[in-house]
Formats: structure tokens, sequence, C-alpha cells
């Protein structure tokens, strides 16, 4: 069997050796695809892993803030609930913000296993330094903890997040602000808030300028400093929880919000407008990759197609001595199969080599050397190769049914 | 003798508006042994009929026997399954697959078939080359040989598998008489020493006058068999 089909190969190699040139052009079709695709895939899916990455590990995989998503019940409308019509004039409750019951949530989300909570707090400060003011969201954090859940501290230029442990009144600002300022690490700025007076704070770390995620007027220090200088003592107003696997965020984080009533949002959903655009970029290119693909596959078909029409005697000839309908066919199909198979390997150097090149290039971003982010995986090269050996196969097999229908005896009446 | 084809009112109409009846109410036993020449005269359905007989062509009427199996149930490939392994043909037209050699040519049908590996189908093509005077030029592709030669090597793959049954179709008819006689020597010879069937539809006298059989045909019927045997 496995012999046969070796035969019927060969007998479609004797073929494509005698039509060299549509042969090398149809190659070259199915190469130049393979090629292009695996090259924009590289670029688009290693783009967009590295955006997913970021989205990812830039901030907690789900964040329970002091929101809710509708406004909570009033307490005349909890109790009378059923019975009320309308009430009028009822003084509205003002709720202290924060998050309450924090521990409870903290200790929830730490037994998903894998799973780490860390709570702070966030709040509008004003730094002054000589004439100069800058507004500031500070954020409160336990270093220990906020070092295992995000990617912060692989954004110092200068410092550790634990350094803000070390020193009393420490506090990591961005590089821009700190320009702005003129100040560097070691120096003293002070800090208040409208309802408290001035307090010094030390620098002690500076961030890298240009990260999208981390406004530039962002500071970081302990959380317990937060409270004070915030006038909140013990009040928490965030808790971002980092999972083993961050795509179970939104099923983690619906069941978080269910059962504590804060709104606790993934990954996902903060970002769902870019995910939306990540799903339109991958149509776009599936279908540019389709369209190649086609076009190399009318290279297949005509080269096929001429073949069957130019061997209708040698097929007789071959129905004559015994073989049948279907080996004919195979032949072509194998023919068309053949020549999407040397159109992959030279589309496989191809597109490696494009990736090598586009892997060297360097661009300045924002003051940093970067490279392209590419995906060289293996899948894309399995993609391309079985989206050609399809298009090869079908594009040979229209053909091939032609060759399969010759019927002998009209061509031997013909020829003799 | 038991014959190895048998046609019993075999007949053969093409179908359509104004159906063209090509052959009709065809009897006829074709043994081993024995060299059978169908003569007539040119649009008689000589051609029309070895299809037939050779599983090429579909009978509209009758049937056919070979080896006494009935084959108008055949399948299309189980038709193509008893050509490989029991019948050759030789056309008028050296018919050889134009990429290959004529060890290649002469070895297809045994790959085809199977039943040799590659080595042992290669020492029995290049035997049937020799016995076909024809050494020396295995190697050589169809556009590198004669015609006298090409027939010959139409011969050799006809003999591939070792068919029970040759058909042809004025194998000689495109050649000139020397290579003509030594075609129908080598086919007398497959029938005489050999003990298989030959059947060939020809035009040539001298051929139908050797034949042990001679079927005359006319207007798509049989009009005579002359059958020359001792003993017949
Ligand atoms: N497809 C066809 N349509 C119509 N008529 C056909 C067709 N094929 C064959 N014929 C006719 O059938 C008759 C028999 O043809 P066939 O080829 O069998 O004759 P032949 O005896 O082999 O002739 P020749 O000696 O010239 O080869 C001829 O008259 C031919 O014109
Ligand atoms: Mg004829």
């Amino acid at each position: 069997m496995i012999g046969r089909f070796l035969f019927l190969v060969s007998i479609a190699l004797r073929h494509l050796a005698r039509r060299r040139r549509q042969t090398v052009v149809a190659v070259s079709g199915v190469a130049v695809g393979v090629g292009f695709f695996l090259a924009v895939s590289a670029l688009m899916v290693g783009s967009q892993n590295d955006f997913i990455d970021q989205l990812i590990e830039s901030a907690p995989h789900i964040i329970v803030s002091d929101e809710l998503r509708s406004p909570s019940p009033q307490p005349g409308t909890r109790v009378f609930g059923q019975g009320a019509v309308e009430l009028h004039g009822y003084k509205v409750r003002t709720e202290v913000r924060g998050i309450k019951d924090w521990s409870a949530i903290v200790a929830a989300a730490d037994a998903i296993p894998g799973a780490l909570a860390s709570p702070s707090l966030t709040g509008g400060v004003t730094l002054r330094l000589g004439g100069h003011e800058e507004a500031l969201a500070v954020v409160g954090i336990e270093p220990e903890i906020e070092t295992q859940i995000s990617t912060i501290e692989d954004q110092l230029r200068v410092g550790h997040l634990r350094d803000l442990e070390k020193v009393q009144g420490g506090i990591i600002i961005g590089e821009e602000l700190a320009s702005r300022l003129g100040v560097k690490v070691g120096d003293i700025v002070a800090a208040s808030t409208s309802t408290s007076k001035a307090r010094s704070m030390r620098i002690v770390g500076l961030f890298k300028k240009g990260r999208a995620q981390l406004s530039s007027n962002s500071g970081y220090v302990l959380l317990r400093e937060a409270q004070s200088l915030l006038g909140r003592p013990f009040i928490i107003n965030r808790i971002g929880i980092h999972l083993a696997d961050p795509y179970a965020a939104e099923r983690a984080a619906a069941r978080l919000e269910r059962r504590f009533g804060y709104k606790a949002e993934s990954w996902q959903e903060r970002s769902s407008e870019f995910l939306s655009l990540l799903v339109t970029r991958n149509v776009i290119m599936y279908s540019v990759v389709s369209a190649i693909l086609l076009v190399a596959s009318f290279g297949i078909y005509t080269v096929v197609s001429n073949s069957v029409s130019d061997k209708q005697r040698d097929i007789a000839i071959m129905r004559s001595i015994g073989f049948s309908e279907r080996d004919l066919q195979l032949v072509f199909v194998v023919e068309g199969i053949v020549l999407a198979a040397i159109g992959v390997v030279v589309g496989w150097m191809l597109g490696y080599v494009l990736m090598e090149i586009l892997g060297s290039l360097r661009f300045p971003i924002a003051g940093e050397e970067e490279t392209i982010p590419l995906d060289r995986s293996a899948r894309q090269y399995a993609i391309a190769a079985a989206a050609s050996f399809l298009a090869g196969a079908v594009a040979a097999w229209l053909p091939a049914r032609k060759a399969a229908r010759v019927d002998p005896v009209d061509i031997l009446r013909g020829a003799v | 003798m038991s014959a190895i084809l048998e046609a019993r009112g075999l007949g053969r109409t093409l179908p359509g508006e104004r159906p063209v009846v090509l052959v009709h109410d065809i009897d006829l036993t074709i043994e081993p042994g024995c060299f059978t020449a169908i003569v007539g005269p040119s649009g008689c359905g000589k051609s029309s009929l070895l299809y037939l007989l050779g599983l090429l062509d579909r009978p509209t009427a009758g049937e056919l026997l070979f080896e006494g199996h009935e084959m108008s149930g055949l399948s299309g490939d189980e038709r193509a399954q008893v050509r490989l392994e029991h019948l050759g043909f030789v056309f008028q037209f050296h018919f050889l697959l134009p990429e290959f050699s004529a060890l290649e040519n002469v070895m297809l049908p045994m790959r085809r078939l199977g039943r040799l590996d590659i080595d042992e189908a290669e020492a029995r093509a290049r035997a049937l080359l020799a016995e076909m005077a024809l050494d020396g030029k295995e190697g050589k592709t169809p556009d590198k040989l004669s015609g006298g030669e090409r027939q010959r090597v139409a011969i050799a793959r006809a003999l591939a598998n070792d068919p029970a049954l040759i058909l042809g179709d004025e194998p000689t008819g495109n050649l000139d008489s020397h290579n003509s006689a030594r075609v129908v020597e080598s086919l007398l010879s497959l029938a005489h020493d050999q003990g298989r069937a030959v059947a060939c539809v020809t035009h040539d006298l001298a051929i139908a006058e050797q034949a042990d059989v001679r079927i005359e045909m006319l207007d798509g019927r049989i009009e005579k068999i002359v059958d020359r045997r001792v003993g017949a």
C-alpha cells in the first residue's frame, strides 16, 4: 500500500520535473505566502503576547476597589423594601469610603490556590518643594507582598520597593516628576493633604519614565505611612490580587464581587477594549494570509490542470495498463501536494530569514533600545504548513478529478 | 481447449439522439496458444471490438467471459485489476510514457501490481527487453528509440505481469516491413512458444496469413471465422 503510494508519488515527480518553469512559479507562490505569513504572524502574535503580558503583569490580575457597580440600597429601602412605594425627603446616609471587612476579602483571595492579595490605600497628596507644587496620587502598599504580585519592582530605575521599609517616610516617585521638582534620591520633599499638615518624605527610589501603566504622577509609600498621611488609619480602598493562572481572573473576580459586593475588576475587563482590538487584528491578519494562500493555490491549480490536459494520452496508457481511476486522481493530487511541500520548506526558510532580519532591528522607544517582540513558535510553522497543504490538495484535487474521468477509449480512438 | 475469453452476443452502441452501433452480435472465443487475427475494412468496428475484449469499454449487449467469469458486473477498479494482472495491450502508436526510460516503462505494470520488489521487477524488465533484442537500450527514453524499438518495448511492457492474453491494435501498422516482420515473429512466438492467447487487429495480409484463426468483420459484425489449426 505504502509502496504503491510512493510509486504514484514518483510518477507525479516525473511529471513535475518535465514542467520546471511552472513548477518554480507555483512553488514560489506558496513559498512567498508561507514566508510572509511567518513574518507577519511572528510580528502580530509576538506583539500581541508582549502586550497581553504587559496587561497581565503590570497590574494585579484582579483589583477590588471600594466602588460599587450600583449604589447600595439606603437603609430606608432596605427596611421597607417590599412595602415602600416611594420615599420622600429621606436623608441619604453618607457612607465612609474604603473597603469594610477588607481582611475577609484578603483571606478569601488568599484561599484561592496560588493567589496572593495585597491591600493598598490610594489618595491624593500635594508634593511641595520650594515654591513648586505637584499633585500626586500616593499608593500605600506592603512592599513584601506588592513585589510578588506586580512588576513595579522591575520598573524602578533606582532603588527597591523594600527600601520603603528601611527609611522613615520613604517615597518612590517617577523620574519625570522628580526632574520637574528638581529632586534626586535621598532628597526630602514636603507632602500634604487638604486636611493634614505637611510632613517630610524622603525619596528612596525612582521609576523609569515612559511607562504608560504608571502615571508619571503616582508615588509609592508604605501602607501605614499612607494611612496616617491621608488621615485614614486602618482603612484601605484597593486590594490587588495576583493569580497563578491569569486567565482565571474573570471567574474569580465575579465570585469575589458576588460575595462581597465591592467592584472586582479582572485584567480582561479592565482592558476589554484592547482585547477586542486584538481580535480585529487577528481577523485582519488571517484574512491577508488566506488571500496569499489563495493566490498561491491558483499557481498549483494551473500546474496540475495543465499537467492533466497535457497528459491525456499518458492517462489513457496507464488506464489500459491497469491503473485505476483513483490511482490517476492520486497522481495529480500528489503533484499539488508535492508543490505545496516544496513551497512550505522554501517558505519556512524565507520566513526564518525574515524573522532573523526583524529580530535584529533595534528601535529606540522612550530612550530604551527595544527589539521587536517576535513569536517564533513552532505553532506558526505548523499552521503555515497545514494551510498550504490544504490549499494545495484542494487546488490539485479539482483538476485531478478530471484526470480520473478520462475515458481511455476516447483517447485511444482519437490516436489510432 | 478451454477459452480464455468468450463473447456471446456482444454488442456496443453509442447512446445519443441517433445511436451509433459500433459492433453487434459478436460470438467468439479466444484460446491460449493461439494467434487470432481480426481483419476487415476500415471503420468496420475492429478497434471497438478490441476495446470491449480488453475491458477498456463496456458492452451494451451480450456477455463477456474472462476465464469463465462474467465481466459485466465488475466495477471499474475490478476491471482495472483484471487488465493489470491478465491483459497486455500493444497499440499501433507505441504508447510509452515519455518521462520514463524503456526499462522504467516495462517496470510500470509490475510496480503497480506490487508483487515483485523493485530489484526483482528490474531484473524481469531487463530479461523481457533482452528477449525483444533490446539489450543496451534499457536506459533510453522513448524519444531516443526508433519506431520498431518502441513497439518492441511496448510488447515487453505488455508482457510485464505475465498476462494470459495479449491484445494488439495494428501493432505493425506504423512499421516498415523489416521491423514489422520482427514484431510479428515475437507475437507469434508468444502464442506458439509461451502458450499465451494473442489477438491482433490488422490490415497486414502477411500477418493474417500466419494467424491460426482469422476473424473477418464487416459493418460491426463477424462475417466469417477461419480456423486454420490442424484438427480444427
Ligand atoms: N465516438 C464515435 N461517435 C460516432 N461514431 C464512432 C465513434 N467512434 C467510432 N465510431 C464509428 O464506429 C465505427 C467503428 O470504428 P472502429 O474504430 O472500431 O473501426 P476500425 O475497424 O477499427 O477502423 P480502422 O481500421 O480504420 O481502425 C466507425 O465507422 C467509426 O466511424
Ligand atoms: Mg481501428
